[in-house]
């Protein structure tokens, strides 16, 4: 009993001995790999299972005035090679080089040159994407990159800008708005599992990044396209080295179109020149010629220096002023004052600058906003060239009168006819209305924004009246004249610097043309600069014919009713109507002017009702197509004009 | 004496051992069930916890498929918001309206707004 108690208490002390081995054991290993290899074992463990994820920034669209988009943003995948990793390279290259349609020596090339990592192509679509996936090679990779595209092409090209292969905008609108449009760039560690599969448990947070803001711009797709196909069509027909169309409207300083030509596509912006992705608009100031003369003419009649019918004596196309003889293209005797504007002479606004002095003129120069930026929110403006009165020799007053020894970009120019067209005011002209978030929210938003009154209303009026003069017979602008509508504007034709000899280039010339339509309710002010035409150089035959066009559409598309009492639509030839007409009850009400009762519009096709309205400036609403087989109110009716009429229509 | 002394300390000694006797089977099977439910307690916070685990990866999975599934169709939307901005395009509309269509822009008193 004794005995076995001893041996009992021997194996337990044995077995316990044992553990406390064993647990010393596992005790020492655990502090081995727990403490002494915590850390190297740890970052081992992690980089298996731990992978750092980066969240590419998404970048805002840029889209028109009616949210049609003019830039998109799309991830788009990478193919890169680690030529040391592929087992095949002869078959693989062979595969690339035919999903990617690349050249097969090229691709060989790359494979072989023994760098650890080649890119084989770069933003590839996403069904080339499947099929590089299905290649399953382990030296064949794939990675995304942001993108941008431009789904209108060359339009608005130079305004737009481009992005560079980092999301970051080069230039234009891309970099003025960058910080707004880019979007934050982030990254988070994630779990992944054996098979590599993301596993989101930690660090989800971090792939929240916001996106870019969306851009919308006061462009207008529209007239954009049409000032751009206008623009190049006249460059064409006159073998112009270069143009600029900018339409704004006049009350905002919205722009609703801004050409350059050469045109520039940002698309594929390595293949162009830097001539092409130029802004000219802003970026190149050009001595404006006779279109400077409202300037001079706006601070005369605004200083009371000369009136609307005070006589000049233009010298018959002659005059001899401080050493220099000044020239007019046609000789006239005495004008008055709104005639020299209408033919655009020379010695009449000499004359004018000498009678108004270069203290006062200078004066309102500064004030339009010459020699100073406009502040538009493009990068790149230039502030045009303008010498201080002071230091003008005594020609400088009359070269300065019909815009010769001073530079200004055609920005400066439209947004000076703005204030005329405005009623005096000059304002900044812009392009982005509002940046918005990815929740709705404005980032920022734009306002018009006046920049000083340059003069009063009155003065306004008066020069848009004389401006008027200019596209009626007798004046040089007769090309720019709209059916239906009072254009006031002013032709340009300016010789160009000579850069090497010095002086003026014999043959080089810019035609421009500035003016605003309708001239008394001016919606639109646009300018058209023609750079250097070789068939014809004048403003009047180059420039303002481009200007119709472009404001004809532009007023249709803006739904602007044609102003002018007298003017009638012509005639459109009948054609054979397929729809049976309704007949017409003839129930003894004359409608016409005069009648207290509702106009009768029953019977009347949808072209002879819409007719019939206009003539009588009656408000209607249409529905449907063919002919008006109801009207509300019912003809003869008790009826107000301001009501309108609903009519609806059956074919 | 003497007996009065070993019957005193029998006396003595009886009671003494007798609570450890007599309380001393029921106080160790109250301590085996307390030990018992401990143990199934730490156990079942154990599996709840290896459960949360298993659940939380399973949600994890879901969450990347879903965000994976959410990626591919925004980008779908956005390429097919590029292609009609592409096939809409005034250039393109223009020529196709053009040549196709025999269209061509309205003659004098073909557009008629009203006031």
């Amino acid at each position: 009993m004794k005995r076995s108690y001893r041996g009992n208490r021997l194996r337990l002390g044995l077995a316990k001995a044992l553990f406390l081995a064993l647990f010393v054991v596992v005790g020492g290993r655990a502090f081995q790999l727990q403490v002494l290899q915590g850390d190297k074992l740890k970052r081992l463990g992690e980089r298996q299972h731990l992978k750092e994820w980066i969240v590419l920034p998404k970048r805002g669209s840029v889209m028109d005035r009616a949210g049609e988009p003019l830039a998109l943003s799309m991830e788009a995948q990478s193919v890169y090679a680690r030529p040391h990793r592929i087992q095949d390279p002869a078959s693989i290259s062979q595969a690339l080089a035919k999903i990617l349609n690349l050249n097969l020596g090229e691709v060989k090339q790359k494979i072989a040159s023994g760098k650890p990592f080649v890119w084989i192509k770069r933003q590839i679509g996403p069904q080339e994407a499947a099929q590089i996936q299905r290649l399953n090679d382990d030296g064949i990779g794939m990675f995304y990159e942001p993108n941008r595209y431009y789904p209108q092409g060359q339009l608005a090209g130079q305004v737009l800008g481009l992005v560079g292969r980092d999301s970051e905008g080069l230039e234009g609108l891309e970099l003025r708005y960058n910080e707004y449009v880019r979007g934050e760039t982030g990254s988070s560690v994630i779990e992944r599992d054996a098979l590599g599969r993301r596993v989101m448990v930690q660090g989800v947070e971090g792939l929240q990044m916001p996106p870019g803001g969306d851009m919308h711009l006061t462009l207008d797709t529209s007239i954009q396209h049409l000032a751009e196909r206008e623009l190049e069509a006249t460059i064409n027909r006159y073998r112009a080295k270069a143009g600029v169309v900018i339409v704004v409207e006049p009350f905002t300083g919205q722009v609703l179109a801004l050409a350059n030509y050469p045109s520039f596509n940002p698309n594929n912006f390595s293949k162009q020149s830097a001539q092409q992705r130029r802004n000219r608009a802003v970026t190149d100031s050009f001595e404006p010629g006779s279109t400077f003369k409202t300037i001079l003419a706006a601070a005369a009649l605004e200083e009371g220096a000369v009136g609307k019918d005070d006589l000049f004596y233009c010298e018959m196309g002659k005059y001899p002023y401080a050493g220099k003889i000044i020239h007019d293209t046609h000789a006239y005797g005495w004008l008055p004052f709104s005639k020299i504007l209408q033919v655009s002479s020379n010695i009449g606004f000499t004359k004018v600058a000498e009678k108004l002095k270069k203290e006062r003129y200078f004066k309102y120069i500064e004030k339009f906003g010459f020699g100073q930026p406009t502040g538009i929110d493009v990068p790149g403006e230039v502030p045009g060239l303008l010498r201080k009165a002071e230091s003008w020799a005594a020609i400088d007053l009359a070269t300065h009168a019909f815009g010769q020894g001073i530079s200004a970009t055609p920005m400066q120019m439209v947004m000076a006819y703005a204030a005329i067209a405005n009623g005096g005011f000059l304002m900044r002209p812009y392009l982005v209305h509002r940046v918005v978030g990815s929740k709705g929210e404005v980032l920022l938003e734009n306002q018009p924004q006046l920049v000083r009154r340059v003069v009063s209303e009155k003065t306004a009026r008066l020069l848009a009246s004389m401006l008027k003069e200019v596209t009626h017979e007798g004046g040089t602008g007769t090309m720019a004249r709209v059916e239906g509508f009072e254009v006031a504007g002013k032709t340009g034709t300016a010789q160009k610097a000579d850069l090497i000899h010095g002086g003026y280039a014999a043959n080089k010339r810019v035609g421009s043309f500035v003016g605003f339509v309708p001239a008394e309710d001016p919606k639109l002010v646009a300018l058209v600069l023609v750079d250097e035409p070789e068939v014809n150089v004048y403003g009047g035959v180059v420039a303002a014919p481009v200007f119709r066009n472009i404001v004809q559409g532009a007023l249709r598309h803006l739904a602007v009713a044609p102003q002018k009492a007298e003017w009638v639509p012509a005639p459109v030839g009948e054609t054979e109507s397929p729809l049976r007409r309704p007949p017409r009850k003839d129930n003894g009400i004359t409608a016409g002017n005069g009648s207290d009762g509702v106009p009768d519009f029953v019977g009347l096709s949808l072209r002879e009702a819409v007719e019939k309205a206009r003539a009588m400036r009656v408000k209607v609403k249409m529905r449907g197509n063919g002919y008006v087989v109801r009207q509300s109110p019912a003809p003869g009716g008790r009826w107000s004009e301001e009501d309108g009429l609903v009519l609806n229509l059956q074919g | 004496m003497g007996t009065g002394t070993a019957a005193s300390q029998r006396v003595l000694r009886t009671p003494r051992r007798q609570p450890a006797g007599a309380s001393g089977r029921p106080l160790r099977w109250r301590q085996v069930t307390a030990i018992v439910l401990l143990a199934v307690g730490l156990v079942g916070v154990a599996l709840l916890h290896v459960w949360l685990r298993l659940q939380v990866v399973h949600m994890g999975y879901v969450l990347a498929t879903t965000s994976k599934l959410q990626n591919q169709l925004q980008q779908e939307n956005l390429e097919l918001k590029l292609e009609l901005a592409t096939l809409t395009s005034p250039d393109r509309l223009e020529a196709l309206s053009r040549s196709r269509l025999g269209l061509r822009s309205p003659e004098k008193g073909q557009v008629i707004i009203l006031p």
